[in-house]
């Protein structure tokens, strides 16, 4: 274990990542392929705010389905859902219903209240007209699509538009997955769910272009040998920003994972627990795909260029070159950097002196580490 | 020449930081500031409606106008009424009478004309304080406003002897109709006729009787249950084929006056214009202007049958009605009008002929708003969701300080620090817009801060990722300092742009809750943005310079390849 954590944390490995790739890119695949199907076999279990109806939250310790169910059977709305959620001092049953009109509702939330023995002020009620879903949920993809547009743009801009190719099949494959995730499994989508899916589009994002930044980096030093092929550059980038992405991913789940454990699973809170379920996922995922999708959709591209295939070609004759140790140097700080001009205008005077080749330190360790 | 300046004062932006972070605060604290909760965190009721068709925003904004008198009047402490696009968010913190707010916000407000059957001033309180109101009053309009009655033209009679009726009310207000162009010296004086109309009530009994025997409204919709008779009709219920008992009010909402009102024969759709004017005689008045096409109707529907005192309009005054308010009754003193020729008049005062202007133009709604979505959150499960929201956040917060602490030793400890700033200033930028914007801080909100807490640390993990590779190739931990911001800053810039141009769009282009975490996550990314720059970047520079943790790099949490194998960088 240690040595694996090591190895990790190390910035000399030279884990080959374009093995993981095909196992790694495969496994998405299916599992992409499993969600779109879910998803359109399935459907959505689409909540109150995209289908219409009324929402009765009834805090309550001890009243069973079965008896709201009863209590409902009077009102007509015995065809209603009923959930518990939380439990302890925040259990609550949720009855939904397509109740329209105001008296009905009145009524239910009348006669729930007296079964809980509460004031009928503490229910909470919320209804959502017919069309209203429908708004909102064009409202949404109309954002989401503009969404995708800017930010490929931008990332095209920044970087390159073979990357904003890259992340945006990242993006998709967490989204749909995310989605598909919901389906599968029949849990309830709320505006709440639909914030945390952007969540996670924004994670996997900042994932995905810290990665691609190395990338861009490193194909201008390492690359401009014309000895390395661009996937190992790839290979090379993830290598030193895997523990990067690693951290960045433990500090996003931590908060997150205690409003999941401490919010909603002890506490109870069911606006949470909606929340912080899908968030969990989506993170877990979106490291995944910053690693897994958009590096080898990029590399694809990028090696049909007649550049990186010339590269290719020349490599594979020779036989392939690992770069990690042996041509990486101390890459980042020799990298052109646009938008940093300020801080970065002292430090490129003297980056390029340690800079490039080989210094005999940095592979000594990997020896090392190996033999452990 | 940088770092020659840097060893001097390299701190100085960190600490104007903390400086400005720390006064701010504790300006927003004496200002009594604190964050606007919203709804979900407070209880109370939420209703977004939306127009049935395509509205524009001069339009919606009037509805928001008209909306947040309605609120006023219900003396909701901080309501939240906001446009967002073509829908328009209404909350209500605290509000816990569901059926009233949603009554309130609902209905649509319709400017419409409709001629005086009697008035009286006071409210129908002052008058009928001694009868036995809550048999007749109370007891049946809650179950028979829906079915229609047949008319019981004694009971209006009664209604009107005991309440003194009295056609007064303009004689008072001293206001009148009167075309620009001549209005004839023919019409009599309003006061004659009420003198005789108010020593006689059955003048006035007269009226009401004519209505309901000679002049049966069609579909018996025109006629009134008799118990309405007693009580002001509510706003739910201002049907305007129907007559209705509507009052007019002061600037404090007190009932100035009380009328008895006909069907409308008109609504705000037929004006075209209508404009405030100071004439020679140092008189306000009103010019309205009706449209072309409907001129002919107003004359025969409003300007002749008041004018010649028929049935339909036995005090001769025509009533403007906006939201169920009275807001003025002038007496009609011509029978036709040219469409242009149109004043009101009558001891105005500049504000009023003003405001009536302005209601006469947008006051009529073209557009209904439908009820898109209710919510109504009790104030338990608000506080529990803040409670559960605030518990996890610090228990979330205390495991990723751990946690960063653990990897990072003192640059961990950076990163709290940072987070804290931008934390800091975030409370600021809450309060901010909580007392002045009126914008609330939802349970949305909150996740998207949370959200963004992920991207502030984010930000220093990448930098320290890049400052402990650079430290493992051999560089000095200062020269790696100094080198790898650069590399780590673009990133940083790169990624959080991205995540507010998301976050941009997602503000702009939806409604509801994503609006809310949208808002705080852009805030959010900005807010790292300084806080990498202005407070990380020299901290960590001055960090590096101690000879402390030139001597023991590992307590920064970096550690050289050459050093790796004795120790290790992870715990």
């Amino acid at each position: 274990m240690r040595t694996f954590l090591r190895r990790l944390t190390s910035f000399d490995d030279d884990f080959d990542f374009r093995r993981v790739w095909r196992v790694g890119t495969t496994i998405s695949v299916i599992v992409f392929l499993i969600s779109g199907a879910g998803l359109l076999v399935r459907g959505l279990n689409l909540g109150l705010d995209f289908e219409g109806g009324t929402a009765w939250d009834v805090p309550t310790a001890d009243l069973s389905v079965e008896e709201v169910r009863d209590v409902l059977r009077p009102e007509g709305q015995q065809g209603a859902k009923i959930q518990v959620i939380g439990r302890g001092d925040n259990r609550t049953v949720r009855v939904q219903s397509d109740a329209e009109d105001v008296e009905t509702q009145n009524a239910v939330s009348e006669a729930l209240a007296e079964a809980a023995g509460i004031d009928v002020v503490d229910i909470s009620v919320s209804t959502v007209g017919p069309s209203w879903g429908e708004h909102l949920t064009d409202k949404a993809v109309r954002a989401l699509i503009w969404f995708f547009i800017a930010v490929s743009l931008y990332i095209a801009w920044r970087l390159e538009w073979k990357m904003a190719v890259g992340a945006l099949a990242s993006v998709v494959h967490d989204l749909v997955i995310c989605v598909g995730f919901y389906a599968l499994f029949g849990i309830e989508v709320t505006p709440a769910t639909v914030i945390a899916f952007l969540t996670i589009l924004g994670y996997s994002l900042y994932d995905t272009i810290v990665v691609f930044d190395r990338m861009q980096d490193n194909a201008a030093t390492v690359g401009a040998t014309g000895k390395v092929t661009y996937s190992s550059i790839a290979s090379l980038s993830l290598n030193q920003v895997l523990m990067r992405s690693l951290n960045a991913t433990i500090s996003s789940l931590l908060p997150v994972v205690a409003m999941l454990v401490v919010g909603s699973a002890i506490m109870g809170a069911v606006a949470l627990q909606e929340f912080a379920l899908a968030l969990t996922v989506g993170i877990a995922v979106g490291a995944f795909s910053s690693i897994l999708i958009a590096p080898p959709v990029t590399v694809w591209l990028k090696e049909r260029e007649p550049r990186w295939a010339q590269v290719r070609a020349r490599v594979s004759a020779r036989g392939e070159v690992i770069p990690a140790a042996a041509t990486a140097g101390p890459v980042p700080s020799a990298a052109a950097e646009v938008d940093a001009d300020r801080p970065a205008t002292p430090k490129r005077t003297v980056a390029p002196g340690p800079a490039p080749s080989g210094r005999p330190i940095p592979p000594r360790p990997r020896k090392k580490g190996k033999r452990r | 020449m940088m770092r020659g300046r840097m060893k001097r004062s390299g701190l100085r932006p960190m600490w104007v930081m903390v400086v400005l972070t720390v006064g701010l605060l504790a300006g927003v604290l004496a200002a009594g500031w604190s964050p606007k909760l919203g709804l979900d965190l407070e209880g109370g009721f939420a209703v977004t409606l939306q127009p049935i068709e395509e509205a524009s925003s001069d339009v919606l904004d009037q509805s928001i106008e008209v909306i947040r008198s309605r609120v006023d009047a219900l003396g909701v402490a901080e309501p939240e009424i906001t446009r967002q696009g073509s829908t328009i968010e209404v909350s209500l913190p605290g509000v816990t009478d569901r059926d009233r707010a949603r009554e309130l916000v609902g209905q649509t407000a319709e400017l419409r004309f409709r001629p005086v059957l009697s008035s009286f001033p006071g409210s129908l309180e002052d008058l009928l304080g001694d009868l036995p109101e809550g048999d007749d009053g109370a007891g049946t309009d809650a179950g028979d406003d829906a079915e229609e009655e047949t008319d019981d033209g004694a009971e209006v009679t009664d209604t009107t002897d005991t309440t003194e009726v009295t056609d007064g009310g303009d004689a008072a207000e001293d206001e009148a109709v009167e075309g620009q162009a001549g209005a004839g010296p023919a019409t009599p004086f309003q006061d004659e006729t009420t003198t005789t109309a108010d020593g006689d009530t059955t003048t006035t009994t007269e009226a009401a009787d004519d209505d309901g025997a000679e002049d049966p409204a069609p579909d018996g919709e025109g006629e009134q249950d008799p118990a309405d008779a007693f009580r002001l009709t509510p706003r739910e219920e201002d049907d305007p084929d129907a007559e209705v008992t509507l009052a007019e009010y002061d600037d404090d909402g007190n009932v100035v006056y009380t009328y008895q009102l006909g069907p409308a024969v008109a609504t705000g759709r037929i004006v075209a214009d209508a404009r405030a004017e100071l004439l020679l005689t140092g008189e306000w008045v009103v010019n309205l202007e009706i449209k072309g096409s409907d001129i002919g109707e107003f004359n025969a529907r409003a300007a002749a049958p008041c004018f010649a005192r028929e049935p339909t309009c036995p005090t001769g005054q025509l009533a403007i009605v906006l939201d169920s308010r009275v807001v003025m009754a002038p007496n009609i003193q011509q029978p036709s009008y040219q469409r242009d020729q149109i004043s009101i008049s009558g001891s105005l005062s500049e504000r009023e002929a003003k405001d009536l202007a302005l209601v006469l133009r947008y006051g009529s709604l073209p557009v209904a708003l439908e009820i898109q979505q209710t919510r109504e959150v009790s104030a338990t499960l608000g506080s529990d969701s803040l409670r559960a929201g605030i518990v996890s956040g610090l228990v979330g917060l205390l495991l990723l300080s751990i946690y960063m602490i653990a990897y990072y030793r003192v640059l961990g400890l950076v990163a709290i620090a940072s987070l804290a700033v931008s934390g800091g200033l975030m409370w600021v930028v809450i309060a901010w817009m909580g007392e002045t914007r009126n914008l609330a801080l939802t349970l949305a909100g909150v996740t998207g801060i949370i959200v963004s807490i992920g991207v502030a640390v984010d930000s220093n993990v990448v930098y320290y990722e890049n400052l402990k590779e650079e430290v493992w190739r051999g560089r000095t931990p200062r020269a790696a300092a100094q080198s790898s911001f650069g590399s780590a800053f673009g990133t940083i810039v790169k990624a959080n742009v991205a995540t507010l141009i998301g976050a941009v769009l997602l503000y702009l282009l939806t409604v509801g809750s994503v609006r809310g975490f949208a808002l705080f996550l852009g805030i959010g990314t900005v807010l790292d943005m300084f806080a990498s720059y202005y407070f990380m970047r020299p901290l960590v520079l001055w960090l590096v310079r101690r000879p402390r943790f030139l001597e023991r790099p590992r307590l920064l949490g970096v550690t050289t390849a050459a050093a790796a194998p004795q120790g290790g960088a992870t715990p």
